[in-house]
């Protein structure tokens, strides 16, 4: 059994250690809102948070994360109310979709470490996140949207 | 830390076998002792025990790691040598299989001559010369803590070395050539904390078995303390001033690296060193580990070094974003943002915590390859580098030229050193010491 | 005819149907029962709704929307959503024709039935031709209600209006659910009687042209939409193909498991035998876990006798294409105008150049995965598909059943730009069900896997030529194309016919008919056989728009540098709305003007012609109609670029676009679409390639794939032209223009020509050494 904490619960599994933490979330624990896509790391498409640090469940086996914090984009916000969330849909930035839990956990990451973001910022840290729709314009002014908010919300980071 | 091959010392005291010389090589056996009582020891000196096992990472060699593990202490950890595998003793204070009817002088007589109790010559795979730089105070300690640890009923595996390197007295010869005994005494030009932190790193951390070059007898080199050598795959790097990162180690950074395995601006501790910081160092008094990083701000001479500090600071965040942020065609580069740039991804003026900034880490800095490509193939679990963070694992994500790319790349733009050669095959060599592929993934 | 109607029309008959498929569509009884929702739990498990469908006694005044007692409108959506947010712009010339509250509105992807008729989704379509019939069904619901609603409040229907979802006569009101609840309407339509509706003028509309936000949009934010490949069944095991050496004729020798049953979880292989030759040689790994299967697959050892095609590679094919077009005889002509030849014979100069383009991959972000099973003596298949009408058939074939015992189940795709339009991996997953007895298995190719099978975008040749006159204007003109043809693969029945009557696929040569009045032209298209036999061709977003508007735009820019004329100028004067680019109703109304009107509107906003740009950076531009002469979008596109000379670096630091797309719908959607396409064009000018090495695409992940990433993206201005003219599709369009422009600001920028699309540094940097040795 390995036992990590998944959206702030504590969860067993009972599958090999190679498995990667994707598949354990996708298959077992049935969270299907993280994708799958290159299954190699170079998509972001399966990004999660692992420790608070947005993480490539593909490559990354089930056992590197026992007794470690992950959260998914359904736990990102217990309402879907992150920020990042928020400015997702207010500038409507999906087209199909399918890559942009990826783009909300990595951006949400982001802005943990650089709460202001400039565009540097923003190209150099979403670089991972394939958007095959191209969204790309409006992933950068929604991030700038959804910093703009959290400052707000918290004042003593502005 | 572990793991490191003994062979050719090991072979080398095979010649040296002779009659004179078993004169010199023979020891008398210590007397069993009833194993003594838990309470006979008080629970001071039992917890200063523990912290002196945890100085010395007792518990990393002396416990099985293989065959889904086995109990702390109670040995059988398979190291791997060309001519076959050895294991280690149980520790425990099982009468049989451990070292229950040890007594204390036996235990000493170990600890500082490498002598077992039944007269036997340990293989110097145990660091005995740098044990013998203890105090008898902490292996006084110590052996309180082994004592009170719960017996485990364990005989480790017979070791696989073939005739003659089996005999135990050929290790006598070994020991004659290379082994200087005697507990350290503190250098008076310099004040305690330097001296306390000589202390344990030359004796119970005995830091200078993975850090010290060996000669072709398996023994340290004398001339080359600390000027890195390679472990498990890895190198361990140098720690005295030819370390290559272009910032300093100084004693703040070594600190947050032994105490909490990230140093900003470095890196984290990966491989065989990871458990040295999480299992062992954050579990001592901070004044010892303190004492530790200061006495190796002086042995690499970080006073002086570091007033280039700034530059390279400076220059190492400039070469961490410039090919990222713009669009980019170069091939490499591209496979770099895929695979590396969402979490290395830096911005002057320092590195954010959680994204280990590549252009400050030793793995590019080396001569060789090694650390950066071990990093990329098995990645860190939470447990690993940064604790709760995991770096994936690209062994099924990216091929040996894959790695070979961004190892070029990664040397190109973000050193000033010259470019690495036969990357593709070092990578293949690297992807040969992964025994257990660590995660299934798709390509 | 538009080209949709006439594929309807063909795949009716192909369906044994009758021309009263529309009144069958529109005349089905409203009644109390559910109707159109085979599958009301996994329809909505799309996107979560609080209640899926209309509970009973909701009125359906015809089978694309429903009324409920609580007031709640459903609205059936057929057309696949694949990021276009096709079902609110859909739902929204429905509502707004019914006057609805759109806050209760609800769309729902249906699963097949036959009901519906034509089930695809390409082409950027899907508004244009969904635009009549909805504005229709929305009025039928409207009169209905208003009629209803008239007699519930002891009025006139004259004296009453319908209003968000209202019908109000003064100050007397009463709610659309009020009124199926206490009426009970069950009013249908013939559909001459529908057509004979009043339709709200343009000055009333309320929610077409508005911002409105997608429906499809708030689940994609918080991982609760439902792809294809987040279905899942009770029981299911899973599968992965271990791919053939070639696309076609492989054959297996052996399989040997040994390794494979090392695996925990595997459970066994399959050969499968497939009489519809969909997907040849393939054979399957089943395991209780997708990770067991990746292994297992990775393991399994199989020797194939591979077919012809094991070692051709890109060049071939290329070069096949140069041959046919060298040879005047071949081919299938599109235009082919009375004194073309003449003119060349005449010609004191004939211009000449061929350009070509790299094979390009879809790779949808969600790999091709299909669920299959056998259930209640139904097999279904859950997957997003864009073209559920041309597949379903190839599933009953492969599975040697009548079709009505096939339904595809509707999910939201991660991507379609085409490759969902080949159900390929459908037929796949379903062949495998049936080798497990009909047990429930779902098949996901990993990402190597999905390359290596894709139905890439050919790799083409092109060969333009203008016959010139002394003064260098052009007298006549000649297009030959050759690509893989995916239409004649694919949907051989749904080719268009030549000048000639011969069979062309009008996929792989639209765009080429372009609206430019350059006298005589001949177009003509040649179906790359080595190319077809090699791989299977695929519909790519674009489709040919996005390769033959690269040659001929690049082409004009090149006649006007060679005849010393601005190359807006140069556009513009042979853009003139005579003849057969007099343009014409509904679709094309104005047309060539209306392209010169972009072009004209593009070149103001882009500062055309301003002279203070850095050194090596440049404007160039390019003007399309979007995809097809049926339904053009009017597209200009300018681009500025910085050329470095050391490595040959082109980089795109500003896109223009300005399209007139007639009545834009969602004018959010629209901007997305077009900012999508803008970039997708630029990732194949500058990015994205491939190339067939022994007879498979090289590619076979991102670590030698590498389309645009965020930091490539630059700036993009887009303007729409307001309109009221019939909206066309904006799906594609943005594409066609980019990659011809960036071309031309490369020249403009150093000089150098570059005729091989994407546009490589090494090709720039032998450019500029050309130029310097010459
Ligand atoms: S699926 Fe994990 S990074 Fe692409
Ligand atoms: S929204 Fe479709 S891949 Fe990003």
């Amino acid at each position: 059994m390995i036992k990590f904490k998944l959206n702030g619960q504590y969860v067993s599994v009972d599958v090999p250690e190679d498995t990667p933490l994707l598949w354990v979330l996708r298959d077992e624990l049935k969270l299907t809102g993280t994708k799958f896509s290159c299954g190699i790391g170079e998509c972001g498409a399966c990004t999660v948070h692992v420790g608070g640090q947005s993480t490539r469940s593909c490559i990354t086996p089930v056992s590197s994360v026992i007794e470690a914090e992950v959260v998914t984009i359904e736990g990102l916000d217990p309402q879907g109310q992150h920020p990042v969330q928020e400015a997702w849909r207010d500038i409507q930035v999906p087209q199909c979709g399918y890559c942009q839990s990826g783009q909300i956990m990595q951006a949400a990451c982001l802005l943990k470490t650089y709460p202001d973001p400039t565009d540097e910022q923003i190209d150099g840290v979403m670089a991972g996140n394939l958007c095959r729709c191209m969204t790309y314009l409006r992933i950068r002014k929604a991030i700038k949207q959804a910093a703009a908010a959290a400052r707000e919300e918290t004042p003593s980071h502005g | 830390m572990k793991k490191r091959i003994f062979l050719a010392g090991i072979a080398g005291a095979g010649l040296l076998g002779g009659l004179g010389f078993l004169a010199y090589a023979w020891h008398p056996a210590i007397a069993d002792i009833t194993p003594p009582a838990a309470s006979s020891f008080s629970a001071e000196q039992v917890e200063r025990g523990r912290i002196v096992a945890a100085e010395g990472y007792c518990a990393e060699c002396h416990t099985r790691t293989d065959l889904g593990g086995g109990p702390e202490f109670a040995g059988d950890y398979q190291m791997k040598t060309p001519f076959g595998a050895i294991y280690t003793s149980n520790i425990t204070p099982d009468p049989q299989t451990g070292i229950g009817k040890w007594s204390e002088e036996a235990f000493r007589r170990a600890m500082h001559r490498g002598i077992s109790r039944d007269g036997g010559n340990l293989i110097p795979a145990f660091p005995y010369d740098h044990f013998t730089k203890m105090t008898d105070q902490d292996i006084s300690d110590l052996y309180a803590y082994m004592m009170t640890r719960p017996a485990v009923h364990l005989t480790h595996r017979p070791n696989e070395l073939p005739f003659p390197l089996n005999i135990r007295l050929l290790q006598a010869g070994w020991k004659l050539l290379f082994f200087k005994q005697g507990v350290y005494q503190p250098d008076p030009t310099h004040d305690a904390l330097w001296n306390r932190g000589a202390y344990l790193a030359e004796g119970v951390a005995h830091c200078g078995s993975c850090h010290t070059p060996r000669n072709l007898m398996g023994a340290e080199k004398s001339g080359s303390t600390y000027d890195g050598a390679v472990v498990d795959g890895w190198i361990a790097p140098p720690l005295n001033a030819n370390n290559p990162t272009p910032t300093t180690w100084n004693e703040d950074e070594l600190y947050a690296y032994l105490r909490n395995g990230v140093a900003p601006l470095h890196g984290s501790a990966g491989g065989p060193m990871s458990p040295v910081p999480h299992r062992f160092l954050s579990t001592v008094p901070e004044e010892d580990v303190h004492a530790i990083a200061h006495y190796f701000a002086f042995v690499d001479n970080a006073a002086v070094r570091a007033k280039h500090d700034k530059d390279a600071l400076a220059l190492a965040m400039n070469q961490s974003s410039v090919d990222l942020t713009h669009p980019v065609v170069d091939p490499d580069a591209k496979l770099y943002q895929g695979a590396c740039a969402g979490c290395h991804y830096n911005s002057a003026p320092t590195p954010a915590s959680g994204r280990p900034e590549l252009a400050l880490n030793n793995a590019l800095w080396l001569d060789e390859p090694t650390n950066l490509y071990q990093a990329i193939l098995r990645g860190f679990t939470a447990e690993e580098g940064q604790a709760g963070v995991v770096m994936p694992s690209f062994y099924n994500a990216l091929s040996d030229k894959d790695m070979a790319r961004l190892a070029a790349y990664l040397r190109r733009t973000r050193t000033t050193l010259p470019p690495w050669t036969d990357l593709e095959k070092k990578a293949a060599a690297a992807r040969a010491t992964v025994e257990t592929i660590p995660v299934n993934s798709s390509h | 005819m538009g080209k949709l109607e006439r594929i309807a029309m063909q795949q009716d008959r192909a369906d044994g149907l009758k021309a009263t498929r529309r009144s069958f569509l529109l005349t089905s009884a409203g009644s109390a029962f559910l109707f159109g929702f085979a599958r009301k739990a996994s329809a909505s498990q799309i996107y979560p709704i609080a209640d899926g469908a209309p509970e009973s006694g909701a009125f359906e005044p015809t089978i694309w929307s429903s009324v409920s007692p609580d007031g709640q409108i459903n609205i059936n959506i057929i057309r696949a959503e694949m990021g276009q947010h096709v079902g609110t712009a859909l739902a929204r010339i429905m509502a707004d024709e019914m006057e609805a509250d759109w806050s209760k509105v609800q769309i729902t992807q249906v699963d097949t039935d036959p009901k519906w008729g034509l089930m695809v989704t390409g082409g950027s379509w899907s508004v244009w031709m969904t635009w009549d019939l909805f504005r229709q069904v929305g009025a039928a619901a409207r009169t209905v209600l208003l009629e209803e609603g008239a007699k519930l409040l002891g009025v006139s229907p004259a004296q009453c209006i319908a209003r968000k979802g209202q019908i109000i006569a003064g100050n007397k009101s009463i709610s659309y659910g009020d009124i199926v609840q206490k009426a009970h309407p069950t009013r249908t339509f013939t559909p001459e009687e529908m057509a004979k509706l009043p339709l709200k003028p343009v000055s009333k509309q309320s929610l077409i042209g508005k911002d409105v936000k997608a429906l499809d949009i708030p689940a994609k934010t918080t991982g609760q939409a439902i792809y294809g490949i987040d279905a899942t069944l009770e029981g299911m095991v899973y599968a992965r193909p271990k791919l053939p050496p070639t696309r076609y004729g492989s054959r297996v020798l052996s399989v040997d498991e040994s390794d494979a049953k090392k695996v925990k979880g595997y459970e066994r292989y399959i050969v499968i035998e497939d009489p519809s030759d969909t997907v040849p040689g393939w054979v399957v790994v089943i395991a209780s876990s997708y990770p067991a299967a990746i292994r297992a697959t990775d393991a399994l050892k199989v020797t194939w006798a591979p077919g012809k095609t094991a070692s051709v590679s890109e060049q071939d094919i290329i070069d096949y294409g140069r041959k046919q077009i060298a040879d005047k005889n071949g081919g299938v002509y599109v235009f082919n105008d009375p004194g073309t030849d003449k003119a060349f014979s005449s010609a004191s100069k004939v211009f000449e150049q061929t350009y070509t383009c790299a094979s390009v991959m879809h790779y949808t972000m969600e790999p091709m995965n299909a669920l299959a099973r056998l259930h209640d003596g139904k097999w279904e298949v859950h997957c997003g598909n864009q073209w559920q009408s041309l597949f379903l058939p190839v599933i009953a074939k492969a599975l040697s059943v009548p079709e009505k015992e096939v339904v595809m189940c509707s999910y939201l795709l991660g991507g379609g730009f085409g490759r969902r339009l080949n159900g390929d991996y459908a037929v796949a997953a379903a062949l495998i069900s049936k080798a497990l007895s009909g047990k429930a298995v779902k098949l996901i190719l990993t990402r190597s896997d999905d390359m290596q099978f894709d139905s890439f975008r050919s790799p083409s040749v092109q060969t333009l030529r203008a016959a010139l006159n002394d003064q260098k204007a052009v007298t006549s003109w000649q297009h030959h194309a050759s690509a893989g043809w995916p239409t004649k693969v694919m949907a051989p029945a749904f080719m268009e016919k030549g000048v000639d009557g011969k069979p062309y696929d009008q996929f792989a040569i639209a765009g080429a008919d372009n609206w430019y009045d350059v006298g005589p032209m001949q177009v003509r298209a040649l179906s790359n056989d080595l190319a077809e036999a090699t791989f299977r061709p695929g519909w790519l977003r674009s489709v040919s728009a996005g390769w033959t508007s690269w040659a001929y735009e690049a082409f004009m820019d090149e006649l006007a540098h060679d005849a010393g004329k601005d190359p807006l100028e140069f556009r513009l004067e042979h853009l003139r709305a005579t003849g057969r680019n007099a343009g014409s109703a509904p679709n094309a109304v104005g047309g060539a003007e209306r392209q010169a009107n972009v072009l004209r509107r593009l070149a103001e906003k882009c500062g055309y012609g301003k002279t203070n740009l850095p050194a090596d950076t440049a404007l160039g531009i390019a003007t399309t109609f979007g995809q097809e002469r049926n339904m053009p979008t009017w597209t200009a596109g300018a681009v500025q670029v910085h050329v470095d000379r050391k490595t040959g670096v082109v980089t795109c630091q500003k896109i223009w676009l300005v399209l007139d797309a007639g009545t834009i719908v969602d004018p959010d959607g629209a901007a997305a679409q077009t900012e999508g396409g803008a970039l997708w064009g630029l990732s194949m000018a500058l990015f994205e390639s491939t190339k067939i090495v022994n007879g498979n695409p090289q590619a076979h992940n991102l670590d030698n794939y590498t389309p645009i990433r965020i930091a490539d993206a630059p700036e993009i201005d887009i303007e729409f032209i307001k309109s009221t003219e019939k909206p066309t599709g904006l799906g594609e369009p943005g594409v066609t223009a980019i990659g011809a422009a960036i071309a031309n600001a490369v020249f403009n920028a150093v000089g150098v020509r570059l005729r091989h699309q994407p546009i490589r540094p090494a090709d720039v940097l032998a450019g500029l050494q050309a130029k310097t040795a010459g």
